[in-house]
């Protein structure tokens, strides 16, 4: 019973990370039979990584191979129609797709070569035709893109993992950025998941301990939010009321009346990559590392919310830790009964020092099973490594192997703790902060003192601003409560 | 003999995805023998293709001199993966290749016929893998293979290009040096065919061990062989109810809209799968444009 409970969370917890983290064929960090059964349990995701890496490494071969008819040859191959969509992504591939997305977020135990073939994988699907997108906005938007838009670029500046975006101009004048769908995309993909036999079998021979249809459940849930762009447009919405007029944190605002199921239109932004970040020298990486921080839990504490996709892909960024994040098709929004033992936990383990108060926040929040016979300074122990950065005052660098660490004991089965601990559904989001959030921050080597940055943060201290950064945003909060007073940030439901 | 006594199927997918890959032409001198508007052409992209290939085998050997033959004579015990892979690589170069490639294979092809004769112990009777006869029958049951399975599995073809896929496929056995008018050449006379040359079919020993291997290919992969499942269950389906009743296999439980659904997602993830092995969605590729570009030439033109 036990063994089940722990599978259950682990498997849930997996799927939610990175749909299935089973992904990782190859993960050094779990010990004995469960990395067994975990690793061979991986295969229909293992088969979308080999699948997928190499479909997206070996795409740009051809064009390069073709010489000047590379153009030609990618217009012979663009989306002409929603049954080229179909027959390049149905009967599964837009789902294995999906999946290596997903799997691309998870930092851990994917060697940095299919990372990178990983987070390329949709660019090896062929952009849509500019009559195809113009196709998709005339349906969605009542009126073709040069009536829509006071200037329409046909090219596409970028693929979305089932899109693509281009560069428009409102007819008020607005440059913006609009995301299409492609045509049939959500209708392929919610038919291959309505019918889960194959992917239940594949995960159900090899993983017989776990819950496989709460791992479907989880999955399609996941994945039927992301297909619907409205639900992006009000993630994002919500996100750019929050942090507007905010000193370093970015989020582009949405054009609602030019928002739909398959198009979303935001304000374009521009900046470096996080490949560019990398070059840049450290105080800067500090400073946008710092952001980073900020915003993730600036945003959970402040609008309780978290935006589940933490990918280096989805920020751009300017000097002086100036940081703009895109993409919100991934938002989890909690209320304040799931955030409040949160919070207990962590002004019990690192302000009140209280360990058995710690322990019963745990019971509150249904990570420990109440009664469970263990000591609670073994609690302690474990779970002391989600809070290093913030239990103490003091400049700390974050590192890769501290990321992995974090990481690590989350999927740690052989602890004496394992089988009393599990992670509740509506908090397995949050294993996003440690594998995107402490992941990014531990590759730009960043180092701050957290601790202070948190206690400004943390409603229970809203400590006074450690620094310039900290000051700054004292004065857009100052500023924000007058304002919030007026207007009531929304808070968009499911 | 025993099953036994075959290699194991490993690296199936990587030898044949090589192979396919290889195959397919870079710059061919022109459309071959079929083109890009053609059926078979179509017929070759289709999802269900890798059914239409486990079918054909399952047809082929069930003519005791066929099988005969690619016993005693071939390195398919030895090597199945690698005699799968050629004749792969064969169909694809004769597909879509370019006319001196298709004619220059099939050459190579009835040059290693010529040393392919014998006796077969079951029949006692002589055979040579040159025999009209034969030929036609390892041409006919691909041909309907590519029929049943697509219907069943893939895209359907109207009856029109049903019949316009037989006809074309002709060309096909000719190059084998099959006499034009012995070859059908409507999905009327394949039928005919077929009914005409079932006294001559049987379960030979050898014929029941080929395919138990191949029903069940020892040593690939533990994610593929789950999938090869679906693909042996959908070869199975699409046989016709004679050459079940040969086999002995028990009588598949009719297909049902959820099961269609689940054998072509283990279709797609095998061919993502393909697809991911190297060269071969360039090699995808290069066919779909000169399919596009055919396509549009025609759209223009009228």
């Amino acid at each position: 019973m036990r063994a089940r409970r722990l599978a259950i969370a682990a498997g849930v917890g997996a799927v939610s990370v990175a749909a299935l983290t089973l992904l990782r064929g190859r993960r050094n960090g779990l010990p004995g039979t469960r990395r067994l059964r975990l690793e061979r349990g991986l295969a229909a995701v293992r088969l979308a990584a080999r699948g997928g890496a190499r479909y997206a490494t070996s795409a740009p071969r051809l064009f390069a191979s073709a010489g000047e008819h590379r153009q030609a040859l990618r217009n012979d191959l663009a989306l002409q129609t929603a049954e080229d969509v179909t027959a390049t992504l149905g009967t599964m591939k837009g789902v294995l797709m999906k999946l290596g997305q997903m799997a691309s977020y998870v930092d851990d135990g994917l060697s940095p070569a299919a990372r990178r073939t990983l987070s390329r994988l949709q660019d090896s699907v062929p952009p849509m035709s500019p009559e195809l997108a113009a196709q998709v906005i005339t349906e969605e938007l009542g009126q073709p893109p040069d009536q829509a838009f006071a200037t329409w670029d046909p090219e596409p500046i970028a693929a979305a993992s089932i899109g693509q975006v281009h560069r428009a101009i409102t007819r008020d004048g607005r440059a913006v950025a609009v995301k299409v769908q492609y045509p049939g995309i959500a209708e392929t993909i919610e038919a291959d998941l309505g019918n889960v036999a194959l992917l239940r079998r594949m995960l159900k021979i090899t993983a017989p301990m776990q819950d496989v249809d709460a791992l479907l459940a989880e999955l399609r849930e996941r994945v039927t939010e992301e297909l619907d762009y409205r639900r992006e447009a009000r993630n994002q919405q919500m996100f750019a009321r929050y942090y507007a007029g905010h000193p370093t944190i970015g989020v582009p605002g949405i054009v609602p009346e030019l928002c739909t199921r398959r198009v979303v239109t935001s304000d374009l932004a521009d900046g470096a990559r996080f490949a560019d970040l990398l070059t840049w020298s450290q105080a800067e990486r500090d400073l946008a590392a710092e952001t980073i921080y900020r915003f993730v839990f600036r945003s959970l504490y402040g609008a309780q919310a978290f935006n589940g996709d933490p990918h280096p892909g989805n920020y751009l960024f300017r000097p002086g830790g100036r940081v703009t994040f895109l993409d919100f098709g991934l938002v989890k929004y909690f209320t304040g009964d799931e955030l409040r033992p949160l919070v207990a936990m962590v002004k019990h383990l690192c302000v009140d020092n209280d360990p058995e108060g710690f322990r019963r926040a745990m019971e509150d929040a249904g990570f420990l099973m109440r009664g469970a016979p263990l000591p609670t300074d073994m609690i302690v122990e474990h779970m002391a490594v989600f809070y290093d950065t913030v239990r103490e005052r003091g400049s700390r660098t974050m590192t890769g192997a501290y990321a992995s660490a974090v990481t690590r004991r989350f999927f740690d089965f052989r602890s004496p703790l394992a089988a009393y601990v599990q992670i509740p559904r509506s908090y397995v989001i949050l294993q996003r902060i440690n594998l995107g959030l402490f992941a990014l921050l531990g590759e730009l080597s960043a180092t701050a003192d957290w601790r202070c940055i948190a206690e400004e943060i943390w409603p229970f201290v809203q400590g006074p601003p450690c620094t310039p950064m900290g000051v700054a945003e004292a004065g857009w909060r100052a500023g924000k409560l007058s304002r919030d007073q007026v207007e009531r940030p929304q808070v968009p439901g499911r | 003999m025993t099953t036994g006594s075959y290699a194991d199927a490993a690296g199936l997918v990587e030898r044949s995805a090589a192979a396919y890959a290889a195959a397919v032409p870079v710059t061919p001198q022109d459309d071959g023998f079929f083109g890009p508007g053609s059926v078979t052409w179509r017929v070759s992209m289709d999802l269900a293709a890798p059914v239409a290939g486990l079918r054909s085998l399952l047809i082929q050997a069930l003519h005791p001199l066929a099988m005969a033959g690619v016993d005693q004579h071939s390195d398919w015990r030895t090597d199945p993966v690698g005699r799968l892979a050629a004749t792969s690589a064969y169909e694809v170069t004769v597909t879509f290749g370019d006319r001196a490639s298709a004619t220059r294979a099939a050459q190579r092809v009835r040059a290693v016929h010529e040393h392919v004769r014998g006796v077969d112990p079951v029949t006692g009777q002589p055979y040579a893998a040159g025999d009209p006869a034969l030929l036609l029958w390892v041409h006919a049951a691909l041909v309907d293979s590519g029929l049943a399975t697509s219907a069943l599995f893939g895209t359907p073809l109207t009856a029109a290009d049903a019949d316009r896929y037989v006809a074309e496929m002709t060309i096909a056995a000719e190059l084998l040096g099959v006499p034009h008018e012995m070859i059908p050449d409507s999905v009327a006379a394949l039928d005919r065919y077929f009914d005409g040359v079932r006294a001559d079919l049987r379960r030979t020993p050898a014929a029941g061990e080929s395919m138990s291997y191949l029903l069940d290919p020892p040593g690939l992969d533990v994610d593929i062989a789950e999938l090869w499942q679906d693909i042996r269950d959908a070869a199975v389906l699409a046989l016709p109810g004679w050459a079940v009743q040969m086999y002995g296999y028990a009588e598949p439980p009719p297909l049902t809209a959820e099961r269609r659904t689940e054998i072509r997602q283990a279709l797609g993830v095998l061919d993502a799968v393909f697809l991911g092995e190297p060269g071969v969605l360039e090699a995808r590729q290069r066919i779909i444009a000169r399919m596009r570009s055919a396509g549009k030439k025609r759209a223009d033109a009228t």
